[in-house]
């Protein structure tokens, strides 16, 4: 368990840069999520907190100690990979055992007791003397998880490790992640693109886009009050569309291209030309209401939930409904929103 | 879709696939077909049935210590080209090396090189070097020719395996020898156990370099076959031949035991 301390980090590659200045303070024990698109530096970052990569400025703490110029088997992390890198000619208590071999922590008993107990952690207690090959990807990733906390790592490093799992396996492999976590507390980065698994698992949110850190802060607080128009975009996939904001007959309206208007929050102070940031899952629609019409395009089933498609002002809208709402392609209906829920962003 | 194969291209197929059968397999028949006849002279179908001249070979002084050269040579030669064609292909599949494609086109160019030339060429520089030929020198002829099929086989396996597992490696605290003995050389068993398996059988059945470097006292088996058919002519040729068959046979089906030996033939 240590705090991990990342000053202002730079890398390029091949005169490419893909990270421009990240600075983050980790505390000892959290669970942090580097989430963003492929391609934004999410896992270069994590690649550079292992060590794996270079920085080609700025520095890596990790528990006071500078650590940047250190190689990854000096420094005590632990990865899991995306691929799981289990060693295909080792069982998978050999597999288990490896950093406590190579590390030289333990004679063979305490090195059989741990890999027993990091085992059972995940539940694979039965399948000590299996191959790799010869389980199914969950239980893979079970192993490569024990692996990785056998050690007890000062941290432990995540590289989308839950992407190549069914949604259910997910499911039960997040719930597992959140109970370990809790059980060791080990300080944990997290690398996912998916905004729901950073959003349930992480106690802080790093929002990174084209290499800079676009907003970070609690999953709530990330979600409810997204900062930029990016975030909202990002996170809950919000409609975006251009309004200006005048002063109504009872408070300020924002009023789209074709005229229509939609009633604000009465403390809402900007004016002018922004965008607003509509969460699908925010609105709702109705045969008629006092809000702007909307044109029904198409239907999505979904199961739970039904998405419309629509259009207002020349912009497309989507809205999340329960899967009761029925209405037709085509169809003209008034579109609803708490006032509260709608995100005003200056452009 | 693959439009279906007309039938006369069918029969012609299969009697061509017939034909390539028959003519591997006819001369080995033949082999041990005059390997256990009675007679004095080489004759086929065999005239009776016997092992006598197994027998005389078991009791041949000639071919018992032409037999143990070749055993000996073929062992250093495995081990050797093992060793090296090993090292050479985990290097060379790293690329980590300057000029590493030229490094891997020398390691493979015995493939091209006709032998009757690098025979030539191995009895000059040795003869003008160091002197008379001795089993070192054929040990050594026979390690380079053996040595493409030992890096091929390595570079095959090590081309299938999982880049990351040697990153993963540094993450749990594996120094860069722990790496390659732990993670690098575990991945290349498979192909190396083929490449040994080649590099035995290719040193242990060469005839033309050891022809030319062979000595008064260096005679492989097979140039004392060789030697035999040309000078006295007796079933003895066939049974020595057929032992040698016997013996690639148990190799062959020892390694595939182990290792599954098919999934290199075609690599």
């Amino acid at each position: 368990m240590a705090d991990v301390r990342l000053n202002t980090i730079r890398k390029s590659f091949n005169k490419t840069a893909v990270l421009h200045g990240i600075s983050l303070d980790i505390r000892s024990g959290e669970f942090i999520s580097l989430l963003g698109a492929s391609g934004c530096g999410k896992t270069t970052l994590l690649r550079i907190v292992a060590g794996l990569e270079g920085v080609t400025e700025g520095k890596v703490e990790i528990d006071g100690r500078d650590v940047t110029q250190l190689p990854p088997e000096k420094r005590d992390i632990a990865m899991m990979f995306q691929s799981y890198a289990l060693l295909p000619h080792l069982s998978v208590a050999e597999n288990v055992r490896f950093p406590l071999r190579m590390r030289g922590i333990g004679n063979r008993e305490e090195q059989a007791e741990k890999v027993r107990a990091a085992l059972e952690t995940v539940q694979l207690g039965h399948l000590s003397e299996r191959r790799p090959r010869q389980l199914s990807g969950g239980q893979q990733q079970r192993v490569a998880l024990a692996r990785a906390i056998v050690s007890s790592p000062k941290v432990l490093l995540l590289d989308e490790p839950l992407s190549n799992l069914d949604a259910r396996l997910r499911e039960d492999m997040q719930v597992e992640l959140i109970e370990i976590h809790q059980r060791l507390g080990l300080t944990t980065i997290f690398v996912t693109h998916d905004q729901e698994e950073a959003l349930s698992l992480s106690d802080r949110v790093v929002l990174l886009n084209a290499g800079r850190v676009e907003q970070e802060g609690a999953p709530g607080e990330i979600y409810n009050r997204p900062a930029t128009s990016f975030a909202s975009n990002f996170i809950g996939s919000s409609n975006l569309l251009p309004a200006e904001i005048v002063d109504g007959a009872t408070g300020p309206m924002a009023r789209f291209a074709d005229g229509q208007e939609l009633a604000l929050a009465a403390s809402e102070a900007a004016r002018g030309k922004v965008t607003l940031a509509l969460r699908q899952e925010d609105l709702s629609l109705a045969a008629d209401g006092a809000g702007p019409k909307v044109k029904i395009r198409t239907r999505v089933f979904l199961g739970a939930r039904n998405r419309y498609v629509m259009t207002l002002a020349g912009q497309t809208l989507r809205a999340l409904t329960p899967n009761d709402i029925l209405l037709d392609d085509g169809a003209e209906v008034s579109l609803g929103i708490d006032p509260a829920r709608i995100r005003v962003i200056r452009d | 879709m693959v439009k279906a194969v007309p039938l006369w291209l069918r029969i012609a197929a299969g009697i061509f696939v017939a034909l390539t059968a028959l003519i591997l397999l006819a001369p080995l028949v033949v082999v041990v077909g005059v390997s256990v006849s009675e007679s004095q002279f080489i004759a086929f179908p065999p005239n009776g049935l016997s092992l006598r001249w197994y027998q005389q070979v078991l009791s041949s002084n000639a071919y018992l210590t032409a037999g143990w050269i070749s055993l000996q040579i073929a062992v250093l030669v495995t081990v050797l080209a093992t060793l090296i064609g090993g090292g050479a292909a985990i290097a060379i599949h790293r690329r980590q090396l300057p000029f590493s494609d030229f490094i891997a086109t020398v390691f493979l160019s015995p493939l091209v090189l006709p032998t009757i030339i690098y025979a030539i060429g191995m009895l000059m520089f040795w003869s003008a070097t160091f002197g008379p030929v001795n089993i070192a020198t054929l040990a050594i002829a026979h390690t380079i020719i053996a040595l493409p099929y030992v890096v091929r086989t390595t570079l095959a396996v090590l081309a299938e395996s999982n880049p990351y597992l040697e990153e993963a490696a540094r993450t749990m605290g594996a120094n860069r020898l722990q790496r390659l003995w732990f993670v690098v050389v575990p991945q290349c068993v498979p192909g190396l156990a083929a490449g040994a398996f080649f590099a035995f059988n290719i040193s242990f059945d060469e005839a033309v370099l050891s022809l030319f470097l062979r000595g008064p006292t260096l005679t492989t088996l097979p140039v004392q076959i060789y030697g035999q058919l040309e000078f006295s002519p007796d079933p003895s040729v066939a049974a020595v031949s057929t032992i040698m068959i016997g013996l690639t046979i148990a190799l062959i089906v020892i390694i595939d035991r182990m290792l599954g030996l098919t999934k290199f033939a075609s690599s």
